[in-house]
């Protein structure tokens, strides 16, 4: 069955009554042409939400371990004094795990979003369906 | 939840039907991407004005590459001139892209809607034009890969204790932050452009970029944390790119250099040049582009406000500095010295040029009605883009022309090729930002369409 509105608000109607009568979230297929924080809300009651954060997290820790590592390892690898600083600055580590925290939280959610979302769909990337800016829902039920 | 279509005040809306948020979205979508056609013969004329100014910077780094740095003008005390200055500059330009993107969008300002594509845009250009400079500045660019520590025969690595590295790697970082949130704003944008566009070419070319999206529930999903999170660690990102830029100059002990302030001060900086070199591409191109029903002068007014903060932390940071330099006074005369020789030393009229185009041009926005007038703010924005050109050229250059030792002061010239290559660095600039018009949605078209529900 396919469900085409117009309008946010029947949509929504539509969509509660759905998930009401006992669909699972993940069976039916839901397009919408903007992000929406309200239908968010609605089917995040029936559905966990994104798991993506543990890509950032994860991402993040191997960033920030990686720049404190690279950085006192390379300074004791071949000890050579400058600037009269101890071999283990920390404080002017710091920079460097926090720059590298980001860039690899940032790349690996942004893996996150093509691992989770299942993209890129080469098939869909010439061929797509087009819903155009309606509100679509389709139930895979035998009526 | 935002219940108001953008720009239509509340007595004149009109009646909103069933389908008032539908149509709305389609009439967007055509305005939007009406922009994404065959270009005027004006636009030509501005690419081979731009391409024309990369040619000269071309010819002039070539220049430099095959007869040495000393075609510079730097040299001896001024080791650090016009190449260090169009960098800071640069990276100054790219930080109000973030700031519009990531800060804005985690404070739920809605007027960020309306700039954050091209500002992000810019962002992405600054940072691609800023990172040439330390290149340029090499000298032996073909060398550049020792700033990074990969392993080699020498068993040497780099000097993780010197902001010389930690700049490699938060520029690097930030181009590539910038370049992923922007791509992934792009993305639902790009679905649009492959659904809109008519001809076979177009829909394939934004078919791939789009990474075949289509719009379901579970994409958004994803796509609204990932936006998120994005945002939130650009956040400290670009305050901390402008820290460690800063920090360059201020881990050194020159006088005009070695000071505490520099970190939040350049951070300032670089937001108030950024903004006003959003208001000089955003100006003309919602003309050009009739976009003057999604950009309103309330939104511009909105950002007139935000140079005008900026403006005022920058005469802070001014202030600040003079004063303790006079604070401390006869008791430490090298600091002293320095910021007299600033102010009433050879490059005075650098100094003088930088407190009228930052200190004294932006107070007029203190008048509702200037703010509110775009020719003014365009106006007002070139002197600023000048005036933070040259706050760069005088910490850097001033400082080091008059150091500890009067044995080694000295006065630096820039050359021709180094003048060359600072047009080329514009050039650069806008021949990206014109292809990026022609090619890309300059306004986020999803996020508005979000405003509209």
């Amino acid at each position: 069955m396919e469900y085409r509105f117009k309008n946010k608000a029947e949509f929504m109607e539509k969509l509660e009554a759905l998930l009401e009568s006992g669909i699972n979230p993940d069976d039916m297929k839901i397009v919408i042409p903007n992000p929406d924080h309200d239908i968010e809300h609605l089917v995040e009651h029936y559905k966990s939400p994104s798991k993506l954060k543990y890509f950032t997290l994860i991402g993040g820790l191997t960033g920030c371990f990686t720049g404190f590592f690279i950085t006192a390892w390379t300074s004791l690898d071949w000890e050579l004094v400058t600037g009269g600083k101890p071999f283990l600055s920390w404080p002017a580590y710091i920079v460097i795990a926090f720059e590298l925290t980001i860039l690899l939280g940032a790349l690996s959610s942004f893996a996150g979003l093509l691992i989770l979302g299942k993209l890129p769909q080469f098939s869909k990337m010439l061929n797509p369906e087009n819903y155009g800016n309606e509100f679509v829902i389709i139930t895979e039920d035998e009526e | 939840m935002s219940s108001h279509a953008p720009n239509v005040n509340a007595e004149n809306a009109p009646e909103r039907d069933q389908t008032y948020a539908y149509n709305y979205k389609e009439q967007m979508e055509q305005d939007v991407f009406a922009a994404i056609s065959k270009p005027k013969p004006m636009f030509f004329v501005a690419l081979l004005i731009s391409l024309g100014c990369v040619g000269i910077g071309a010819y002039s780094w070539t220049q430099q590459i095959v007869y040495g740095l000393g075609e510079a003008g730097i040299t001896n005390p001024v080791g650090w001139g016009v190449y260090i200055t169009d960098f800071v500059f640069w990276v100054g330009i790219a930080h109000s892209g973030t700031l519009i993107s990531a800060i804005l969008f985690l404070f739920r300002a809605q007027f960020r809607n309306r700039f954050n594509r091209t500002a992000e845009a810019m962002t992405v250009f600054a940072v691609l034009t800023a990172g040439l400079f330390p290149l340029i500045h090499l000298g032996r660019v073909w060398f550049a890969y020792w700033l990074f520590p990969y392993p080699n025969q020498r068993l040497l690595w780099v000097n993780f204790k010197s902001p010389l590295v930690w700049d490699v790697f938060a520029v690097s970082t930030y181009l590539t932050v910038s370049v992923v949130f922007w791509y992934i704003g792009l993305v639902p944008d790009l679905a649009i452009a492959r659904r809109i566009k008519e001809s076979k070419l177009q829909k394939t070319i934004y078919g791939i970029f789009s990474l075949g999206w289509t719009g379901t529930f579970k994409e958004w999903q994803h796509y609204n944390q990932l936006y998120k999170f994005l945002a939130a660690l650009a956040t400290p990102l670009v305050l901390s790119v402008h820290s460690v830029v800063s920090w360059d100059f201020a881990m050194g002990v020159v006088y005009g250099w070695h000071t505490t302030i520099f970190a939040p001060y350049f951070v300032a900086g670089a937001i108030f040049s950024g903004c006003a070199m959003v208001i000089t591409l955003m100006v003309p191109m919602r003309k050009i582009f009739s976009l003057e029903k999604y950009i309103t002068v309330d939104d511009f007014e909105k950002l007139a406000k935000l140079l005008m903060l900026t403006g005022l932390i920058v005469s802070y940071a001014y202030i600040i500095e003079l004063a303790l330099a006079m604070y401390v006074g006869h008791g430490n005369i090298y600091e002293y010295e320095q910021f007299m020789y600033r102010m009433t030393g050879d490059y005075a009229w650098a100094y003088w040029i930088m407190i009228g185009c930052n200190v004294i041009s932006p107070l007029a926005l203190f008048i509702r009605g200037l703010r509110r007038n775009l020719l003014f703010l365009f106006f007002l924005s070139i002197p600023i883009n000048i005036g933070m050109w040259f706050e760069r050229f005088n910490i850097i250059v001033i400082s080091l022309a008059k150091d500890f030792d009067p044995y080694s002061f000295g006065y630096y010239t820039p050359s021709m090729i180094e003048w060359g290559i600072t047009i080329g660095s514009f050039g650069w600039f806008f021949t990206f930002f014109l292809l990026f018009t022609k090619t890309i949605p300059v306004i986020p078209v999803t996020e508005l369409k979000e405003e509209v529900e």
